[in-house]
């Protein structure tokens, strides 16, 4: 990511991208001609890897565009190096996520409806809603920071707007969840405001990793202004990293609590990875592991000690919308545990991995061309 | 106008499925897939057990989950309280499946009906396609019903979701569902909700009817009442 004009690695790496996104795009075809029965999902177990990357990339692009907002739209100065860098990455990462949950869409040519026939009860219309305006926002607030226009009017509603939506689609995105009558260990609010705090420190880990690895390629290293920032960030990462870690413990609280049946089961199935000391693996390595050793004030601002923490909640924090998605859908509804076993068993698909490949490929390559053309280091002048 | 809804008798009811399979024939049902399903259940610790059957199927809830959260109002409630589906403006989010409490919608994970125009050799020297029995002069056996198609695709294509539909092509033309027709023990009971003549209505007074997961608020339209159980038990004191 931003090689610098003679880096040789720079069109190998395009090159690898772009075989990623041949491999998806043939998976693409494939799903569209064939259908969804190459994903190993089933009519118990709905939702699989496609959505959970969607449900990560979607997040963490909210993620980034809330620290975005903290010098666009509460006029915060000193962020204004990272400004436009974290516009263009939540672009990039909403895009892969775009793409996932289309390719997780029976028939996505029919959004259409979307626009034609919208229901307004209805809490995936208004999460594609504001998440298909988020990104036109994005867009056209990128677009006027590239042409150098930082605080116009126009400039500033747009950054405004983007908050906004930001900040409301990860709660819609929790109440596509929490809304389900169905499915009792998803309902109530809690999936909202834990989605919320998922875009926060899910954005703030992938804005260190990213920043740590660009000094990390180019060699420039981090410069003295940057470097303070840095320490402002590591500090909004552990903040959230807490809260989500607070969170998390509310709910193994409740869930462990409940007799509501539901929840004895959910509970019985809901260590999808693994568990370490009752615990599950996810929460551990991906929550636990990282906030002690970030709260270690000898390795706090230490770069490895960053991108350690950082890449171990980036990779915890998708195998935690996973274990949530999958365990809630492990076991049949009704009449339907006359066809099928009493707990799915899930391992994706070669064909989910191609849809996964490509969201990241894609996203990658943006970031890619990005750092090489679009100057995102730029700053009001 | 009319609110649909079905009793079902359980002491009446055998568990024949015949209700399934005139649905499966009537909605042109792809495998893997079922608009009328059932239940089964065992209670008891063995020596002492017992068997349950309960019909199930699409319960047209007032107050629809499927309905509320579909983004395209492709699932939607029509004026006579049928929850229909529009597959033209299905996204295939599986939404309406992931909420429904009932477990009785189904997505259409590949190209449906893939068997009707299998051209494989069962045995060698047979074939069965309808092209080559019509050919011989023979008939055809006629898997697809056209009438489905008054009211909705006859073959609900793949990417979109399918479920019950209380036979609205039927019950339009005055008909009864096809299950109710199809029951050889009359263990359905069809009929207007509003009409306070109708049997649904007067079932409902008669006995003390439940419904599937009430505590949920979806308000069922699909009503059981009774129960097959013709055991009985020596009366006694308390049990001793």
């Amino acid at each position: 990511m931003n090689p610098k004009p003679s880096n040789r690695l720079f069109f190998p790496w395009l090159g690898l991208l772009g075989i990623a996104i041949l491999i998806g795009l043939f998976a693409a075809f494939k799903l569209l001609t064939e259908g969804h029965h190459l994903f190993n999902a089933n009519d118990v177990l709905i939702w699989s890897l496609p959505l959970g990357v969607y449900i990560y990339l979607a997040l963490a692009s909210s993620g980034l565009t809330l620290l975005a907002s903290i010098p666009l739209v509460f006029g915060v100065k000193r962020y204004e190096p990272f400004a436009k860098r974290l516009v263009f990455l939540a672009i990039a990462a909403l895009l892969g996520g775009f793409i996932s949950i289309g390719l997780e869409l029976g028939n996505v040519l029919n959004m259409v409806y979307i626009l034609f026939s919208p229901n307004l009860s209805s809490p995936i219309w208004w999460m594609g809603t504001i998440y298909s305006i988020e990104l036109v926002v994005l867009v056209l607030k990128f677009q006027r920071i590239h042409a150098g226009d930082w605080s116009s009017t126009t400039s500033k509603t747009l950054g405004k707007i983007g908050f906004l939506c930001a900040l409301i689609a990860p709660l819609m995105i929790g109440s596509v969840f929490g809304l389900t009558e169905s499915r009792v260990t998803y309902f109530g609010p809690l999936m909202s405001i834990y989605c919320l705090l998922m875009a926060i420190l899910s954005g703030s880990a992938l804005c260190l990793f990213y920043n740590l690895i660009h000094a990390q390629i180019t060699g420039n290293g981090l410069a003295e202004d940057k470097n303070s920032l840095m320490r402002e960030l590591t500090r909004i990462f552990t903040g959230s990293l807490g809260a989500v870690i607070v969170l998390t413990f509310i709910k193994f609280f409740f869930e462990g609590s409940t007799v509501i049946p539901e929840f004895l089961n959910y509970h019985k199935y809901a260590q999808v990875f693994g568990s370490i000391a009752g615990m599950n693996t996810e929460v551990v390595l991906g929550l636990f592991l990282p906030f002690i050793l970030i709260s270690i004030p000898g390795l706090r601002y230490n770069n490895s000690t960053r991108m350690l923490t950082s890449a171990l909640v980036l990779v915890g924090t998708l195998a935690m919308h996973m274990e949530i998605l999958l365990a809630g859908q492990s076991r049949p509804v009704g009449p339907k545990a006359e066809q099928f076993p009493d707990v799915i068993s899930y391992f994706p698909s070669i064909w989910e991995w191609m849809v996964f490949m490509l969201s990241i490929a894609v996203m990658l390559l943006l970031f890619s061309l990005g750092e090489r053309f679009l100057k995102l280091e730029a700053k009001p002048a | 106008m009319p609110r649909y809804a079905m009793v079902i008798d359980l002491q009446r009811c055998v568990g024949c499925s015949a209700c399934s399979i005139s649905c499966r024939n009537e909605n042109n049902v792809p495998d893997g897939i079922y608009w009328s399903n059932k239940i089964t259940e065992t209670s008891g610790i063995f020596p002492n057990v017992r068997y349950h059957y309960i019909p199930t199927l699409c319960n047209h809830c007032e107050n629809a989950p499927c309905v509320r959260g579909c983004p395209t109002g492709a699932m939607h409630k029509l004026e006579n309280g049928i929850t229909m589906h529009n597959p033209k403006k299905c996204i295939g989010c599986k939404y309406c499946e992931f909420n429904c409490p009932y477990g009785v919608i189904y997505f259409n994970w590949t190209n449906p009906h893939k068997p009707w125009k299998n051209r494989e050799k069962v045995l060698e020297g047979t074939t069965s396609p309808a092209e080559e029995v019509e050919k011989v002069g023979g008939n055809t056996i006629p898997y697809y019903n056209p009438e489905r198609e008054e009211t909705l695709a006859g073959i609900r294509p793949k990417g979109v979701v399918e479920k019950c539909t209380f036979c609205d092509h039927r019950v339009k033309r005055g008909k009864l569902p096809r299950c109710v027709d199809a029951c050889p023990a009359d263990a359905r009971v069809f009929g207007d909700m509003n009409d306070p003549n109708s049997k649904v209505r007067q079932l409902l007074g008669k006995f003390r009817p439940f419904r599937l997961k009430e505590q949920v608020g979806t308000e069922p339209h699909v009503f059981y009442i009774r129960d097959f159980n013709p055991a009985n038990y020596q009366p006694s004191k308390g049990g001793i």
